[in-house]
């Protein structure tokens, strides 16, 4: 404890080892990923439609279970916990998906108060009935998304935009120390992209959480990322801050100028 | 949830080439067997009195087990040389059909032409094994009149019994329906395939439940009816427990069929919050298949009601109990006033469910 002793670099939060995946069609969708995220990083993940970024990041939370490699969340392996201390480790992992993901026909309250199920009592939660202290927490949430007047409505009556914060103050209700966003704003109008990112963004440097975001747009990733990392068939093939993308590095992940004839054979969906 | 490759597993690979032989050897046989069949009946050969001969005379002297034969080797050596002489229609129906031919019209491929003989060899078999008869059809038509007479002229004297085993009959479909619903909901989770993948024990129940709905499915109401009345007796009971049986099968199918077909996105986003998988299932499922249940469960109550009207016929209590007798001793006019009954009802339960579903919807 000498006062000589250097600042203590930011804890890690997410180390993904070695991280591998091979899909039951054959499919290799990750393959010898590597990475590391320290706590209150804005990740962003790169990489062309079929790269495997949805794939690494619900490894990341065991949505998908690898098929090699061990991933770390705080230093505890999450690849090799199982039952409930697998969910009480996905309860400190928010979660954020392109199509929202919300149960439609329910309000947009219920939803948001699906987000304390890990936590709540199970069999009160079968019947839709949650604590006054977790509703009230849930209506805080939604009124940092801007949407505590639209509390009792159906979820699928909302816009697009607005389906997508009720997600995050899903996310938010877990109180999470890591949130994962799944291409967030990828079916968002592009008007609409900056007002969900930026709550996102909000989280990030107000709450301190960790992000993991895969984003496709070239000029949401300069404007959010503080680091950006970027896989091609894959693989993890680029690793930097936001200023170091350039045009060129940009064409090397997406490969379509650069290499016309290896394109088909990155892209392997038919 | 890691499954080993499907394409690189060998039993699996084995058991896709066992169905495609089995396949092709089922179709090939059933096509020779047809061939000879009318071979036999157009020939007069083998004692056979050609076309006049009753079609389960031809059945008995057919060479079953040398055609099945002839078919297993043409099933398989089609199957060997498929590259050569055109993909299969088993191999087609198992693996799909292999690129090289995907766009090619019927006309153009080995497996257009076989299929296009199997429809034509099943439509002349058919009249010969169904005895079709236009001479007699269309010129015996006088003694069908006495009953449409006797419809177009109901009798009043069995209207008060009628209408009080219409309500019977109504009740009867209601409860076998009502009883059905829990047990098909329970079993509808187990039966769809989406959500029994994670392990072998799910898999194995998902095998066992889908078995024992097909068979259920495959018994006729009527013929539950019968089992049910020597277990209960004669009696509306009865024919309580037949279309219940008959409806958790049917149900649990429809049920499952839209479990099945729901957007799995939900159940990932309740999975990431840390829910168990009671949790995942009552918010990521239940939510989404509401609305399909309840218009299955509606439908079903509307075949039950046309169901339990001729439950009746075998003794499964309903209207179908009186009206039975009077078929046979040609009280036509009774049997009129009955039939207006039934009519009546099956219509008035169509248009409810009509608009029940489509409020739902
Ligand atoms: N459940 C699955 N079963 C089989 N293959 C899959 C599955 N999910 C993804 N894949 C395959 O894995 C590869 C990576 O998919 P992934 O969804 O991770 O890509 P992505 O980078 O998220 O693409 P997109 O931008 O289109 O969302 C693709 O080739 C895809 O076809
Ligand atoms: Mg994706």
């Amino acid at each position: 404890m000498s006062a000589t002793a250097p600042l203590p670099a930011p804890q890690e939060a997410v180390r993904i080892e070695h991280l591998g995946k091979t899909f039951p069609s054959g499919v290799r969708a990750l393959d010898d990923v590597s990475i590391t995220v320290r706590e209150g990083e804005f990740l962003v993940v790169l990489g062309l439609s079929g790269s495997g970024k949805s794939t690494l990041l619900r490894c990341i939370n065991r949505l998908i279970d690898p098929s090699d490699g061990r991933v770390f969340i705080f230093g505890t392996e999450i690849t090799a916990l199982t039952g409930s201390a697998l969910r009480a480790m996905r309860r400190r992992i928010g979660m954020i998906f392109q199509q929202f993901n919300l149960v439609k026909r329910h309000s947009v309250l219920d939803n948001v108060l699906s987000g304390a199920l890990g936590r709540g009592h199970m069999v009160r939660s079968l019947f839709l009935s949650f604590t006054p202290d977790e509703v009230a927490f849930a209506r805080s949430c939604l009124q940092r998304v801007g949407l505590l007047d639209r509390a009792s409505e159906r979820a699928d009556r909302l816009s697009g935009g607005q389906q997508q914060r009720v997600a995050i103050s899903r996310a938010l209700m877990q109180r999470p120390e890591i949130i994962l966003a799944d291409e967030p704003v990828a079916s968002l109008d592009p008007a609409l992209r900056h007002s969900v990112m930026r709550h996102i963004e909000a989280l990030n440097r107000e709450e301190g959480m960790t992000v993991i975001c895969s984003l496709h747009d070239i000029d949401l990733v300069r404007r959010y990322a503080s680091r950006i990392v970027a896989l091609k068939a894959g693989r993890l093939v680029w690793e930097g801050q936001p200023e170091h993308l350039d045009a060129s590095t940009f064409r090397e992940i997406y490969g379509e100028d650069a290499e016309p004839a290896s394109n088909s054979s990155v892209e392997e969906e038919p | 949830m890691s499954t080993p490759a499907a394409d690189v597993n060998p039993v699996h690979k084995a058991v896709l080439r066992l169905q495609t032989v089995l396949l092709d050897t089922i179709l090939i046989a059933s096509l020779l067997l047809m061939g000879e069949l009318q071979w036999v009946a157009f020939s007069g050969r083998r004692g056979s009195t050609g076309l006049l001969m009753p079609a389960e005379e031809i059945l008995k002297i057919l060479d079953y087990g040398v055609l099945t034969l002839v078919a297993f080797v043409i099933a398989t050596a089609w199957n060997l040389f498929y590259r050569d002489i055109g993909c299969s229609p088993g191999r087609a129906w198992v693996r799909g059909e292999p690129p090289w031919e995907r766009d090619l019209p019927w006309q153009h491929t080995l497996r257009g032409w076989f299929l296009a003989l199997f429809v034509e060899f099943s439509f002349f078999t058919g009249w010969i094994i169904t005895e079709v008869n236009l001479a007699t059809f269309l010129t015996k038509f006088g003694k069908a009149w006495d009953i449409i007479r006797g419809l177009l002229h109901p009798s009043g004297a069995v209207l008060d019994q009628g209408l009080i085993l219409l309500v019977q009959t109504v009740f009867l479909a209601f409860m076998a329906t009502a009883f059905a619903i829990p047990i098909a909901f329970f079993v509808s989770f187990l039966a769809a395939r989406n959500l029994t993948r994670q392990s072998l024990t799910f898999r194995l129940t998902y095998t066992v439940v889908r078995t024992i709905m097909n068979f259920v499915r495959a018994v006729e109401p009527l013929v539950w009816a019968l089992i049910f009345i020597s277990w209960v007796g004669i009696g509306p009971f009865a024919g309580v427990l037949a279309l219940w049986i008959a409806s958790i099968a049917s149900l649990a199918k429809l049920y499952s069929e839209s479990i099945e077909s729901i957007d799995t996105g939900p159940m990932d986003a309740i999975a990431a919050t840390g829910a168990s998988y009671l949790q995942v299932l009552r918010y990521g499922v239940v939510p989404q298949i509401i609305p399909p249940f309840l218009s299955f469960t509606i439908y079903r109550w509307d075949i039950n009601v046309r169901m339990s009207t001729i439950i009746g016929f075998v003794g499964g209590g309903g209207i179908g109990y009186i009206l039975k007798p009077r078929v046979d001793l040609g009280e036509w006019g009774e049997v009129g006033t009955l039939v207006l009954l039934i009519a009546i009802t099956v219509w008035l339960m169509d248009l409810i469910s009509a608009k029940i579903r489509e409020r739902i919807v």
